[in-house]
């Protein structure tokens, strides 16, 4: 049977009427995407885009909060970041706390995760006591250990003075008490993620692993760790975000001392943005700050969904 | 601490004689009130008048007084002016170049009257050391630069009151000044151990406590510590109060500060009402004498009944042979006084004294016209 080209081609008239009809649905399909994406576009924006935005001009100025208008310097800000000696120092010891602090409030909370995995009634209690410190403000958990630790603190009025330890008036002491108190009151929230995350592991792939004899020390390895990976990124992720950005637990644990040892960048940043009344410098330092966080983040991610693929391969 | 119901109080008579007429009174949701007005100037909400030592940056933002009398004569008007204009005014005066000190422990020390020069007061917290004492309290946070600038700024600007501007145009320098005596002196303390090491451990409360306490011999404060000291109960001993030392025993000026000043604010839209409360809280004797009674404030011509300690204030206040800055104000870097704290602190950790004018130097060059 020959079946003509013609009959298999509609109409030119009827190609025409199809064609507007896919096109006004199509406009119809953007417009409702308009429409139903603006409201989060305008909060993200509003939110987030502009103070960015605001926060990069005003590290091109030399503004202090009350001149206006600002001057614009160039690149005058950036410059003297690299040659102040109290950002670099600032930023080393921000690297040593996230290194540091990332390290141990994860060990620590899968350690913890692990040990309270059971479900029984002592073992709800003791969540509750591993994450309450999360909970309550780093002010307050700076104020209290800075009376715990003090010099006239509880534990040297127990030691005496005269045996008395250094924990906020010697430099070392005091940047290894700030990375405990940090690590101490942030890690119940990785508790509370790996127990999650230990839910999702399914019992029977376990039961196989013992069937096959795996000792536990094996079953963790082999069988719990791989398939956390997940939430370990997460986890990892959230813990250098949150230990690059450490400020409130430091102003009232140390206030920065002894002589600006443990000045954390963001309270360097808020140091120059408001007692010294350098907001252009303050911005700057924050431009850099979100960089870096916004390129650990992702350098974080991607690597590990590399091996989380190649795992699963 | 000045509570909203403490400026409620102060504000309720002139509300009574202008009906129609309210005042809000608003605390600072920032740091302090400097940060918290930047914010409010960005988001366009700042308040008509501030209530709060402000740095010179701020005058342009706020109106500048007339020229009157009521002006001039609020305390330090001629050493906080910019470019000439008076842009805040002050209720009283605080008076920091003060060693509050335990006559008790003087007593167990063998002390008979309290120091005057750099040399005499070294040897009397040897002694009061060896009496068993910590021979000056001193903390951590922003306490240990403020009490060197409380001892040292004299020095530093008695002969001289524009210094920081000289210092600007480099005709001098830190290394060549009193800053450089003092720290000197302080790097001793420490090495003696008069002032103990870990001091930068102990709180500005701590510190407080730990003199009312009757665990030290010597507290170097501002004359607000009366009230401290006034409303404590069963004191084991007598607080005594004389002059910083000076390095050749001459009476130092007082290091002085305005308290409880007020400015009002160019963008306000009742800047006439505004000047009137301004003027009436300057000026009405209730209402200054109220104010000064709240901190220990001095303004001559006001008194009020006070303790002995009040009294002994007053008398040193009155016998100073005038008053200096602090380590902010016209002529001063922004952050000088950060910069100050951190750097005294630093002897603690082991820095020596020349290396730490140095740093002040260094500093002040890099950050001039910042």
């Amino acid at each position: 049977m020959q079946v003509s080209k013609e009959s298999t081609r509609r109409p030119a008239a009827s190609k025409a009427a199809g064609r507007s009809a896919r096109t006004r649905a199509r406009r119809r399909a953007t417009t409702a995407d308009i429409a139903m994406m603006a409201p989060p576009l305008v909060l993200v924006a509003g939110l987030i885009i502009v103070p960015i935005a605001i926060a990069v001009y005003l590290s091109f100025t030399d503004w202090n909060g009350f001149t206006s208008p600002p001057h614009l310097i160039g690149f005058r800000n950036y410059v003297r970041l690299t040659e102040d000696s109290a950002v670099r120092h600032a930023a080393f010891l921000t690297l040593l706390i996230t290194v540091i602090g990332t390290v141990a409030c994860n060990v620590l909370g899968l350690g913890v995760a692990l040990l309270l995995n059971r479900n029984n009634r002592i073992n709800a209690f003791l969540r509750v006591l591993v994450f309450y410190p999360y909970v309550v403000g780093a002010v307050i958990l700076g104020f209290l250990w800075s009376s715990i630790l003090g010099t006239s603190g509880a534990v040297n009025s127990v030691v005496g003075a005269k045996h008395a330890l250094p924990f906020l008036s010697d430099p070392t002491w005091a940047v290894v008490t700030v990375i405990c108190v940090i690590v101490w009151s942030s890690f119940g929230v990785n508790v509370v993620l790996y127990l999650a995350g230990l839910q999702t592991v399914p019992d029977s792939v376990i039961e196989a692993a013992k069937i096959d004899g795996a000792t536990p020390w094996q079953t963790f390895w082999r069988v719990k760790l791989p398939m956390l990976a997940p939430t370990v990124t997460v986890n990892v992720v959230l813990v250098v975000i949150g230990l690059l950005r450490v400020y409130e637990l430091i102003l009232a644990l140390t206030a920065g001392g002894p002589a600006g040892e443990t000045q954390s960048v963001v309270y360097n940043i808020l140091t120059s943005s408001f007692d010294n009344t350098q907001l252009g410098y303050g911005a700057a330092q924050s431009v850099v700050l979100m960089v870096v966080i916004v390129t650990v983040t992702v350098v974080i991610t991607t690597a590990r969904r590399r091996s989380e693929q190649a795992v699963a391969a | 601490m000045l509570t909203k119901a403490y400026y409620q109080g102060l504000v309720a008579p002139f509300l009574k004689s202008h009906p129609g007429v309210t005042v809000t009174i608003e605390s600072p949701s920032g740091k302090n009130v400097q940060s918290t007005l930047q914010q409010e100037l960005v988001s366009g909400s700042a308040p008509d008048i501030v209530a709060s030592t402000l740095d010179p940056v701020v005058a342009q933002q706020m109106i500048a007084f007339p020229d009157s009398s009521w002006v001039t004569s609020t305390p330090l008007s001629d050493s906080n002016k910019v470019d000439g204009k008076n842009w805040q005014v002050a209720t009283g005066q605080q008076n920091q170049s003060l060693v509050y000190y335990n006559q008790t422990a003087f007593q167990k020390a063998g002390i008979t009257t309290p120091p005057k020069s750099l040399a005499e007061f070294t040897a009397d917290l040897a002694k009061l050391k060896n009496a068993g004492y910590v021979g000056l309290q001193t903390a951590g946070e922003w306490v240990t630069g403020a009490q060197f600038s409380m001892m040292a700024n004299p020095g530093l600007l008695g002969d001289n009151l524009n210094w920081y501007a000289e210092r600007n145009k480099k005709k001098v320098t830190f290394e060549q000044s009193a800053y450089n005596t003092y720290l000197k002196a302080y790097a001793g303390w420490i090495k003696s151990g008069t002032v103990p090491k870990n001091s930068l451990g102990e709180k500005y409360q701590t510190s407080i406590d730990n003199f009312l306490a009757g665990k030290s011999g010597m507290f170097v404060m501002g004359s607000w510590l009366n009230a401290s000291v006034n409303s404590a109960k069963n004191l084991p001993f007598k607080v005594g109060v004389f002059p910083t030392p000076t390095a050749d025993g001459s009476t130092p000026k007082q290091m002085s500060g305005q308290a409880q000043p007020y400015s009002i604010l160019k963008s306000s839209k009742h800047q006439g009402l505004a000047l009137d409360l301004v003027k009436y809280l300057v000026t009405d004797k209730n209402a200054v004498t109220a104010s000064l009674k709240s901190e220990g404030n001095f303004r001559a011509g006001y008194s009020y009944p006070g303790t002995e300690l009040d009294a002994a204030v007053g008398k040193i206040v009155d016998t100073a042979p005038g008053t200096v800055n602090g380590t902010a104000g016209p002529g001063v870097n922004a952050g000088f006084g950060n910069e100050l704290n951190t750097v005294v602190q630093s002897l603690y950790t082991g820095e020596s004294a020349d290396k730490a004018v140095a740093k002040l130097d260094s500093w002040w060059n890099a950050n001039a016209g910042q």
